[in-house]
């Protein structure tokens, strides 16, 4: 019934048992570049009568400057409110009207649209789509309500959430130069002062077909999809391209420290250090180094740090892999009157013991297992079937490297995982932040 | 960066069951046995071929129902050590097996079951069995153990206090509603109640709710349905049953008039507020309708509470709503957030919308139509795995449901019509006059603004308990 995902699982799964092996791309996946440059994949699985489709829009808030940190998150929003022809909140009406949701996030790198409908709405999606690119339009009034809702997810991800403050302080310290520097939810100032001005020229600038990787996956036929992509997105005329982001972030020369004082019970330990951007050789190797150190009940800092030393309450940790070199994150929250000094020593001490001794065969197949589960859970939907598609195509530059993984991931030896954690895990190239509760009710 | 919460638009808050809109056939559940073996365990297997997993559940029943009065949590500690050392493995160990195979186990307490799911490659089938049954069998329960998942559990709520307010609200807004009825307990206990509790209680706990009878096995996946079936009688055919019966359960009362706890965060710069009073079962005969109602009240984008509290007015990132329906009536609960300076303004408007809601409002043929379409269309996607399988065969088991309530699911929201609409909304949707309302946020500046709603208790959010101290009500009517 489903024959391309079952042969693409069983194919790629066997290398559970068996050392290494290549699984191709499934035959049924098909892409098209339309004249005006919109990529467009087309991933036929009639498993559910449903459609995914993505659009991977390759601007971020590594696009942003001052004075308009936060506008592509803001855009994205905009996004969904009003055309030319189409009121504010009618794309929402028409598509659920048709049995359709959708959603749309926004990173340092990337503005994702998704939406997940029957197929028989195959074709009004792609009108919605088409005519949001090719038409969007803004009225004043919704402007300022959607300031208003951006600026309260704000304060529930950021002002309210101790985890989101300190990140945002940490990121903001690690980058002196890569625009990675600015938070992607935006400055409050920002917030407050995007003008229609500015939304005119982000559009401008950065929603061109020729910068749009649409994926398309679910109960529909390869054909089909691309007679309504040359219907509907083929007449938006191609644009320049979006400028290039020149500033590399130069090499950090020392560690940095960042010191949140906040009202809290728990204190907070974050690490953030300077690591590979995504299309790097070693990602796999620093991939199944995370899950070493940081995945699972078995993994080297959770029994070290939670379970035998009983330091911490939990340990994550989270490679940001995007365009240009980012950060390998810890997040450690620990008890309340946790002494985050120890901590950051435990860690130290231990990466000392990982560049001196390695990792062992066995921590590395558990890695390499819970890594592939994750990534055929993933395939097991048309969902993460869509996603994993476009982000493959746009941050790696071809969709079939997704297929490569599995091999990529059997080839790292035990070796390479400490070659990469000597390179990595260096505290001259790390960012160091720290939340201790405030003693009195005085806080930021 | 989401547009929206992930959390408040889909999974948490909305049992939104439905089918494909314009696609006949619908969804209808794929060939499962069930079998009874001679000690009590039901077993469930549903073969799916197409991909080399296995995923399975079970079910305790019982969970956090059958915690002891003041020791709330101890379910939920006895489900988290199962995983913490069982049978021949120590704790390190059975993290170590199931991790190294790449698969995935773990153990939570619900309010009516305690629940060990997962995932192994059909290869580890054997593997898969033996740790699931050490683990339900055979747990060891560590003194070491119980005293370090204990503390942690007490640390991880003070941390979730310092991080998600949003996330915590319910748990409040449960003990304000349902006092000392069980759905009133926190399923992980408080801060207060886990410092209470010992071993022996979680060792009690077991051997009391654990056993055959009240065992429940569900895999779905590659598997040979007779093979699976012998080794599943060889590993569970012997298992007593538990010593205790099956906790009964009263049906909770709805409340009339309102109450108000506001939980102080100073320095909060949103107040998150939850509005709820009882709703309905889980077997509740109009669910399809339901569930149309809901949708176009606060279960999508575009619905009437969203709209007024985000698309309209800008006041908060998201307004949901959604039913919790167990074996007796669960909440029905408003939730949202919104910047100190607008609490008033956002609760007025949400209040505003139940009343209209009840006048009809909102409710034109075609916005029926509409919500029947999202209902439906949004349903295959609820079903398109064999974890996805394995939770509803959970939940029709749990409930003691047929699986009509999948296969006919489809038939029943097409046939939803006005008065159907009508008669759930003055079925199962409160009035606005009938809530209990939960503040999290800055006291000083919004006590005002909360006592107009309703007589007021205040309690800051660092105490160690859920709800304050001189609330206790009656349980049941």
């Amino acid at each position: 019934m489903y024959p391309r995902i079952a042969g693409g699982l069983v194919a790629a799964l066997s290398f559970f048992t068996l050392a290494a092996v290549h699984a191709a791309a499934p035959d049924g996946i098909r892409a098209l570049t339309l004249d005006n440059g919109l990529r467009i994949i087309v991933w036929p699985d009639r498993d559910i009568p449903n459609v995914a489709l993505y659009n991977y829009v390759r601007v971020g808030s590594r696009n942003e400057a001052p004075g308009i940190t936060g506008l592509a998150h803001f855009f994205e929003h905009m996004m969904f409110n009003g055309t030319e022809t189409r009121p504010p909140g009618e794309f929402d009406r028409e598509m659920e009207a048709r049995g359709g949701s959708n959603n749309a996030s926004t990173s340092d790198d990337l503005t994702i649209y998704m939406d997940w409908f029957p197929s028989s709405a195959l074709e009004l999606v792609f009108d919605l789509e088409g005519d949001r690119l090719a038409h969007l339009a803004f009225d004043p009034k919704v402007i300022e309500s959607e300031r208003g809702v951006v600026y309260s997810e704000r304060r529930l991800r950021v002002e309210d959430d101790n985890n989101g403050f300190l990140a945002e302080q940490v990121q903001s310290t690690a980058f002196a130069a890569h625009p990675y520097h600015f938070p992607t939810i935006g400055w409050p100032s920002d917030i407050e002062g995007w003008t229609l001005a500015d939304l005119q020229a982000f559009f401008r600038t950065h929603y061109a077909p020729n910068n749009c990787t649409f994926v398309v996956v679910g109960d529909v036929d390869a054909d089909q999809v691309f007679a309504l992509a040359r219907k509907y997105l083929a007449p938006i005329p191609r644009q320049a391209p979006p400028p290039a982001v020149r500033t590399v972030e130069p090499v950090q020369p020392g560690e940095k420290r960042v010191t949140v004082e906040r009202r809290a019970q728990t204190p907070l330990l974050q690490l953030a250090y300077k690591a590979p951007k995504a299309d790097d050789p070693r990602s796999a190797a620093l991939n199944l180094l995370a899950v070493i150190l940081a995945q699972g009940d078995a993994s080297r800092l959770h029994r070290l740090l939670v379970e035998e030393r009983k330091l911490a309450v939990n340990v994550d940790a989270y490679l940001q892999e995007g365009f240009d070199p980012g950060l390998f994150w810890l997040f450690v929250t620990l008890p309340a009157g946790g002494d985050p000094g120890e901590v950051e020593r435990v860690i130290d001490a231990e990466f000392a013991r990982l560049e001196a001794d390695g990792v062992t065969e066995a921590e590395l197949t558990r890695a390499r297992n819970l890594l592939s589960a994750g990534y055929w859970g993933q395939l097991a939907t048309i969902n993460g079937k869509a996603r994993l598609l476009g982000e493959y195509e746009v941050m790696h530059g071809d969709y079939r490297k997704l297929f490569e993984l599995p091999a990529a991931i059997a080839r790292v030896k035990p070796a390479d995982i400490r070659a990469v954690a000597t390179e990595l895990l260096d505290a001259r190239h790390r960012t160091v932040g720290v939340l201790v509760p405030a003693q009195s009710g005085e806080e930021g | 960066m989401y547009r929206m919460l992930l959390a408040a638009g889909a999974a948490l808050m909305f049992a939104v069951v439905s089918r494909p809109a314009d696609a006949a056939p619908g969804v209808t559940i794929p060939a499962y046995s069930r079998t009874v073996l001679d000690n009590g365990v039901t077993l469930v297997i549903m073969p799916r071929s197409e991909v080399p997993l296995v995923a399975f559940t079970a079910l305790v029943r019982g969970g956090a129902l059958a915690d002891a009065d003041g020791k709330a949590g101890v379910a939920s500690l006895t489900a988290g050590l199962l995983e913490k050392g069982a049978g021949a493995r120590d704790a390190y160990q059975f993290a170590d097996a199931v991790e190294g195979a790449g698969g995935s186990l773990s153990a939570a307490a619900g309010t009516e079951a305690i629940t060990v799911g997962g995932q192994f490659l059909a290869q580890d089938r054997d593997l898969m069995v033996e740790l699931l049954a050490d683990a339900l069998l055979r747990p060891r329960f560590e003194a070491d153990e119980f005293d370090s998942l204990r503390n942690r559990r007490i640390e991880e709520l003070k941390a979730a206090k310092d991080a998600d307010p949003s996330g915590l609200i319910r748990i409040y807004g449960r003990a304000l509603l349902f006092g000392d009825h069980p759905y009133g307990r926190p399923a992980g206990g408080s801060e207060r109640t886990l410092a209470a509790i010992a071993r022996e209680d979680v060792l009690a706990y077991y051997r009391a709710n654990f056993g055959a009878d009240r065992l429940t096995l569900i895999f779905a996946g590659d598997v040979d349905p007779a093979a699976l079936t012998a080794l599943v009688t060889r590993a569970f055919g012997s298992w007593g049953r538990a010593s205790a019966p099956l906790p009964a359960l009263a049906t909770p009362a709805r409340i009339s008039g309102r109450r108000v706890l506001l939980v102080d965060q100073p320095g909060a710069a949103q107040t998150y507020f939850w509005l709820a009073n009882t709703g309905v079962a889980r077997r509740y005969a109009d669910r399809a309708a339901l569930d149309v109602v809901n949708t176009l009240y606060g279960g999508r984008f575009t619905s009437i509470l969203n709209t007024e509290l985000r698309i309209k007015s800008g006041l908060s990132y998201g307004a949901a709503s959604g039913f919790t329906r167990g074996s007796v009536p669960g909440e029905f609960a408003i939730r949202s957030f919104t910047q100190t300076d607008t609490t008033g303004k956002a609760i007025d408007l949400a209040l505003d919308t139940l009343t209209r809601l009840h006048h009809g409002e909102g409710l034109s043929p075609e916005m029926l139509d509409s919500a029947r379409s999202y209902v439906l269309g949004q349903f295959p996607l609820q079903l398109e795995t064999a974890s996805h399988w394995v939770a509803a065969l959970a939940e029709l088991e749990l409930y003691g449901l047929d699986r009509a309530y999948i296969d006919g699911y489809g038939a029943a929201v097409g046939a939803v019509d006005a008065a159907a609409a009508q008669r759930v909304i003055a079925d199962a949707f409160p009035s606005a006059d009938d809530l209990a309302i939960v503040l999290i946020g800055d006291a000083a500046k919004i006590r005002e603004t909360a006592a107009k709603y309703g007589p007021l208790t205040e309690m800051p959010l660092a105490a160690p308990d859920f709800r304050a101290p001189a609330v206790s009500r009656p349980a049941a009517e």
